[in-house]
């Protein structure tokens, strides 16, 4: 009865160990299965908010380029002109220098140089 | 019947084995048939297609100032069914002192049951940061920020006519803004995004998505320190003569790429919602004028064109009155015989009608049309019209003697600079263009304007002999010594017209007074064109093209010419004595 009952209750080593390692990979599976989806939101969430900040970013340069063409613009500078803030002075005539020479009339289909009309501009 | 219990274990299970075939069917049915329905509807209860917006393309002049940019503002809305009630007088008081807003009408729209308003439009970024930052702080729900952008133009006034606007939905409908709103709106993208309880994305399940296209930077051809120029001037001469309206162009006759363009009455492009209809009005391209006088180079070039006359064939000008078709023409003062270049430097109305009546009806109306007018010149802009040419069919007996004259035609002022480009350009008729090129935001080329050609009107020779006698005009002996500029030859024509009665007739007492010319006179950098609608000079006898156009134009053009380097010539330095000037304002005009 008693040899019955030791046979019986024997534990299969090999069998709970077997067991043992499967039960093991599934949980570690499960848990990285886990840890990679918390992983991937907290990835996601990451990238959410560097887009906000990057948007951010942009708004502001955005903001910034306004803020300079609106300083910059004729109509600003005349301003700032007649405020007296800038001051210019007049360029006279005797006080320009051309590079360009003086055309003079041509005479009908006569041959003459090309010049670059665009010189000191 | 009894039926043992083998049987009614069968039925048992038959009943079983049915009712779980009915089950699986229908499981089939949901799973494989409707399933692109279903699916449809789950993902409209959590799946949102997120628009990305374009941004619009920039508009820039010649040399790349910006006219035309974009501003990042925020538009603040308001979704009822999120907002905490209890704290309704709370965001009254905040928003109305935020938003600068009635606090009833936030009242009224807090009140309401709608999920979506728009409380203000276009609030700044930083304000709207400021009001985000309260709104958390007192925890107030419901009110939500929308990105958006808003047209702002830095220059304000200056080229309204030309730059346009859009209207709240970004779309251009006026000037450039319209014309080229193709190029400029770009191509919105989009996302399709999930959202959790809570509202916020789940980035993880993003779906497909699709990258927005900026929109592409328009470049005109309009110089800003031309245009300056022409709006001080144009100011200037709003401020003397107080006309109705005015209207400035400068032009380069060779590409036909438009330098500078004004009219008056204007406004403020930032200011918009404050401006009249006919302050929106580019007068350039909508708004049809009796020539004038100015209408005689078309005349002219005709007849010399045809061979009909040569520059120095002599007409007889009546002494001053003719009658022809029952009806009188006269000349502002008693000319006798008249060479056609004079005709042209007096401005002989007698002289102009005989050189139309030489080429008859038919062929002076061919001319009239080939240089440009009665059809649509084709620049970019928005609204131009056709003018009103009639065909010789519908002449009176005495139009050949008053079209030639510039009366009975309706123009518009740029069709005008069109025809003058034409005699300074060798006789070509150019596509007048304000657009030079659009690029996309990398800087790369999408399309460059080039200059177009539309026909040949008249012989190198015959515009050069009309240029040759154009150059008169503007001269002691012509009608327009005040337009000269110190230095240059200059190539012009005054015009004088009655303006036009809406009701029939014209009215009396008023004039539209232009002058049109170019510089230098033998290789032509600009053609400018001034007109003054109704200008009211100290005496009626001083509203004459010449007088009151022909000043403003040397003026523009002698700032024009110095800003574009044109070499003056040292022997015409000294400028005309100012006697000379004054004295001409009782010479004849025209």
């Amino acid at each position: 009865m008693s040899r019955h009952s030791r046979q019986l209750n024997r534990v299969g080593a090999a069998s709970l160990a077997r067991w043992i390692v499967v039960t093991a990979l599934l949980a570690v599976t499960g848990l990285c299965y886990v840890y990679l989806s918390l992983q991937l939101h907290s990835l996601g969430d990451r990238k959410k908010s560097l887009e906000t900040e990057l948007a951010g970013l942009r708004t502001q340069n955005d903001v910034a380029n306004v803020q300079i063409a609106a300083l910059t613009s004729r109509s600003a500078l005349q301003r700032r002109l007649k405020e007296g803030y800038l001051k210019m002075i007049p360029i006279a005539e005797q006080n320009i220098v051309r590079l360009a020479p003086t055309r003079t009339s041509p005479e009908e289909n006569a041959i003459r140089p090309v010049a670059n009309d665009q010189v000191g501009r | 019947m009894r039926w043992s219990g083998r049987t009614r274990c069968a039925l048992v299970c038959i009943g079983f084995v049915l009712l779980f075939s009915a089950f699986s069917f229908r499981l089939v049915y949901l799973q494989l048939v409707k399933h692109e329905e279903y699916a449809g509807l789950a993902a409209e209860k959590h799946v949102y297609k997120q628009p990305i917006h374009a941004e619009r393309g920039t508009i820039t002049d010649v040399n790349g100032e910006v006219l035309a940019h974009n501003v990042p503002v925020a538009n603040v809305v308001l979704d009822t069914s999120h907002l905490n009630r209890e704290k309704v007088v709370e965001a009254v008081a905040l928003l109305s002192r935020d938003l600068k807003m009635d606090a009833d009408e936030l009242s009224e729209k807090l009140g309401s049951d709608r999920h979506y308003i728009v409380l203000k439009r276009d609030v700044p970024e930083s304000a709207a940061d400021a009001l985000r930052a309260k709104l958390r702080e007192q925890n107030l729900r419901g009110i939500y920020f929308e990105h958006d952008a808003a047209r702002l133009y830095p220059n304000g006034p200056m080229l309204c006519h030309v730059i346009g606007f859009t209207d709240f939905d970004h779309k251009g409908i006026q000037g450039v803004e319209a014309s080229m709103d193709e190029y400029l709106r770009g191509q919105d993208g989009y996302r399709y995004i999930e959202h959790n309880r809570a509202g916020q994305e789940i980035v993880l399940y993003r779906g497909q998505e699709r990258a927005s296209r900026d929109g592409y930077q328009v470049h005109l051809t309009v110089d800003l320190n031309l245009q300056n120029i022409v709006e001080n001037e144009i100011d200037a001469a709003v401020h003397e003569y107080s006309p109705e309206k005015a209207t400035i162009i400068l032009m380069r006759p060779q590409t036909g790429e438009i330098l500078a363009m004004a009219n008056r009455p204007n406004f403020d492009l930032n200011q918009r919602n404050t401006a009249k209809p006919e302050q929106m009005k580019n007068r350039a391209v909508i708004d049809m004028m009796e020539p004038g006088s100015t209408f005689k180079i078309v005349t002219a070039a005709a007849a010399l064109n045809e061979k009909k006359v040569r520059p120095d064939t002599t007409i007889y000008c009546e002494n001053g009155a003719w009658n022809y078709g029952g009806r009188t023409l006269h000349d502002h003062k008693a000319y006798g015989e008249l060479s056609v270049r004079d005709i042209l430097v007096k401005s002989s109305n007698i002289g102009a009608a005989k050189l139309a009546i030489s080429l008859g009806d038919q062929k002076f109306y061919e001319y009239i049309r080939r240089f440009g007018f009665g059809e649509r010149s084709g620049v970019e802009l928005p609204g131009e019209i056709n003018g009103v040419i009639r065909p010789p069919q519908n002449w009176s007996k005495i139009s050949i003697t008053r079209i030639p004259m510039g009366h009975e035609v309706a123009v518009t002022p740029l069709q005008m600079t069109v025809a003058m480009a034409t005699i300074a350009n060798g006789g070509k008729l150019i596509t007048p263009r304000i657009v030079k090129s659009i690029t996309s935001a990398d800087g790369q080329t999408v399309s460059d304007f080039s200059p177009s050609i539309v026909r040949q009107v008249v012989s190198p020779e015959t515009s050069r002999q009309i240029s040759s006698a154009l150059r008169g005009v503007v001269s002691d002996r012509g009608t327009a010594a005040a337009a000269s500029v110190p230095g240059f030859i200059i190539a012009g024509k005054t015009g004088t017209a009655q303006k036009v009665d809406p009701h029939g007739g014209y009215e009396k007492g008023k004039y539209i007074v232009s002058f049109i010319g170019f510089l230098p006179a033998d290789h032509p950098e600009f053609v400018g064109l001034v007109v003054l609608d109704d200008a009211k000079t100290s005496k009626p006898e001083l509203n004459y093209g010449g007088l009151v156009a022909g000043p403003i134009f040397s003026r523009v053009a002698e700032k024009a010419a110095r800003y574009l380097d044109l070499a003056p010539q040292p022997d015409l330095i000294k400028p005309p004595g100012a006697e000379r000037v004054a004295s001409s304002r009782t010479a004849p005009r025209h």
